[in-house]
């Protein structure tokens, strides 16, 4: 009996310790510790032959039977299975034994010698399976390691891919930042090559306007001068006349006069027009020249738009006009070729009428001319803003303001210089000139001086 | 009074007699017509002394310029006045012809009333 219960509860120990390696459900853990009490106990009971030892020795057989029946049955302890029928023969062996001996004694005493050669061979088989056991549990361990390490390898692996991954996410976040950034910089650089591009065009254009305004001048000067002679001429003509008598001829010759006068008038108008152009260009080509003196830019604001005003009040289809000067009276001197500057002013002043004008023509009563012209300090920089309620500046015009030659002015009216000359005035002060404008409401020119 | 215009365009020939048409025709003045400054140097020189009281030349021509032109005839004939007149009024020309004794300095295109002035106080000084 004490065998018996020494196998529960050596199989239970060998349970209880192979869970550390292997980690058994919470239930199986109890069912060893109750197990080995439950054996303990029998094997105490055993040694002092406790009453009723039948009994005893039943439950013995009982507990064996249910600890192999547990192993051979959890699908968690299925890897035992050699262990499981290792005590198998002498648990039958001990199991008849108690039987007949509990049954009849006498036929115990007959099959005695039977039994104990039945118990020796069951213990041959129980060694034999517990070696087959060991050799089972040793490579069980040895794939364990195996699998473990290829789990290790694989964990390994996946934790090198997910940091792979990492810093491949990182590099494409840099790239993608790395290429907006050069993107940024494509841009700027295809803004800046336009301008220059632009600027290279308006220099070029700038000496090749003053060699053609040269060239254009003097041939220009013998128009303007003949035309102005012969219609001296004519008029003395017209006097000495009526010192002719009358005759149909003389008629004639008066008839023809008149229209070679009225011819003379045009060829002198459009002397002069072709004249001023040609000024306008060669002003526009003059680089370099004047000085760069500080210069009290709100003084020098009020004087030409004083001037730019009454210019304009002067000439043909005067306007009314309400000129506000909103000037910062904190501005310090700001370095400036005043001559040209003060055509910067003249020209956007002279612009915005002309602009207005046109507005007056077509817009109803309502509308009242108003140009501002704003200085303010911005710290390094100095800004000097003409503002007026005209028309605006469609989208597709915008670009082309500032080209030479380019005018929306009709006819004989304009040189298409003004803006052109203004811009590149703003240039050689190394200031920019920028035009924001909605239609039908305002145009307003933004100019940005560096202090320096 | 003998005056002589020097200028690489021949019609200014043609535009300065018909200007003074009328001093001309009162006999009060003689216009002399140079196209370059080595012919107004030798019609200069016909005469000695010259019988030119003053010279208005051009300065830009081919060959020699009015402002050599200009030194020439102050060395040589230092009595007799010159003035230029030129389509580039600018500062350095004008320095340059101050400097080497210029009387006065006219841009193109010509203002004839303050060339008429310049002449007719000519006149007067010699009458
Ligand atoms: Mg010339």
């Amino acid at each position: 009996m004490i065998l018996i219960n020494l196998i529960s509860l050596s199989l239970l120990y060998y349970l209880k310790k192979s869970s550390g390696a292997r980690e058994f459900p919470e239930h199986l853990h109890r069912y060893f510790k109750y197990g080995m009490i439950a054996a303990g106990v029998l094997i105490a009971l055993g040694i002092v032959h406790a009453p009723p030892e039948i009994l005893f020795e039943l439950l013995s057989f009982v507990l064996v039977g249910a600890v192999v029946y547990l192993m051979l049955n959890t699908p968690e302890l299925s890897y035992l299975k050699t262990l499981a029928i290792t005590p198998l023969p002498i648990i039958g062996v001990r199991l008849l034994e108690y039987v007949i001996k509990t049954l009849s004694p006498a036929i115990f005493d007959i099959v005695e010698n039977y039994l104990d050669a039945a118990g020796v061979f069951a213990f041959i088989w129980a060694v034999t399976m517990w070696l087959n056991h060991r050799k089972q549990m040793k490579e069980i361990e040895i794939e364990r390691i195996i699998t473990k390490e290829q789990e290790r390898q694989l964990r390994t692996t996946e934790e090198q891919k997910n940091q792979l991954e990492t810093l491949v996410a990182e590099r494409t976040k840099e790239i993608l930042s790395q290429k907006e950034e050069l993107q940024y910089a494509l841009d700027h650089l295809r803004s800046t090559q336009e301008q220059l591009i632009q600027q290279e065009k308006l220099a070029s254009l700038g000496q090749l306007t003053a060699g053609i305004a040269h060239e254009i001048k003097n041939p220009l000067n013998f128009v303007n001068n003949f035309s102005e002679l012969s219609v001296d001429f004519l008029q003395e003509i017209s006097e000495e006349m009526p010192k002719i008598p009358d005759s149909p001829e003389k008629e004639n010759i008066l008839d023809l006069l008149e229209n070679v006068k009225s011819n003379l008038g045009k060829i002198r108008h459009h002397g002069s027009r072709a004249d001023s152009i040609v000024r306008s260009m060669l002003m526009h080509s003059r680089g370099g020249s004047g000085t760069m003196d500080p210069t009290d830019l709100n003084a020098l604001i009020r004087e030409y738009s004083n001037l730019a005003f009454h210019g304009m009040r002067a000439n043909p289809n005067p306007i009314n006009v309400d000129i506000q000067l909103s000037l910062d009276e904190t501005l310090p001197k700001v370095k400036l070729n005043a001559e040209d500057f003060s055509r910067v002013i003249l020209n956007l002043l002279k612009n915005a009428f002309d602009a207005m004008r046109d507005k007056l023509a077509t817009a109803g009563s309502d509308y009242k001319a108003r140009v501002e012209v704003r200085t303010q300090d911005l710290g390094d920089k100095v800004l000097v803003e003409v503002e007026d309620n005209g028309p605006g500046v469609p989208d597709h015009i915008k670009d082309k303001l500032l080209m030479p030659f380019f005018t929306t002015k009709k006819g004989t009216e304009g040189t298409g210089l003004g803006l052109s000359i203004t811009h590149d005035i703003v240039n050689s002060h190394e200031g920019t000139l920028e035009i924001s404008t909605e239609e039908g409401k305002f145009t307003r020119f933004t100019i940005l001086l560096p202090k320096r | 009074m003998k005056i002589l215009f020097v200028d690489d365009e021949r019609d200014v020939e043609d535009l300065f007699r018909q200007k003074f048409r009328k001093e001309i025709r009162s006999g009060k003045l003689e216009l002399a017509f140079a196209f370059s400054g080595q012919e107004a140097l030798e019609l200069l020189s016909t005469d000695n002394p010259p019988k030119f009281v003053y010279v208005f030349s051009d300065i830009n021509m081919p060959g020699m310029s009015g402002l050599e032109l200009l030194e020439e005839i102050k060395s040589r004939f230092p009595l007799i006045q010159v003035s230029m007149i030129s389509a580039y009024g600018d500062q350095e020309n004008y320095d340059k012809a101050m400097s080497s004794g210029a009387k006065g300095f006219f841009t193109k295109p010509v203002d004839f009333d303050s060339l008429k002035k310049e002449i007719s106080s000519l006149i007067e000084d010699r009458d």
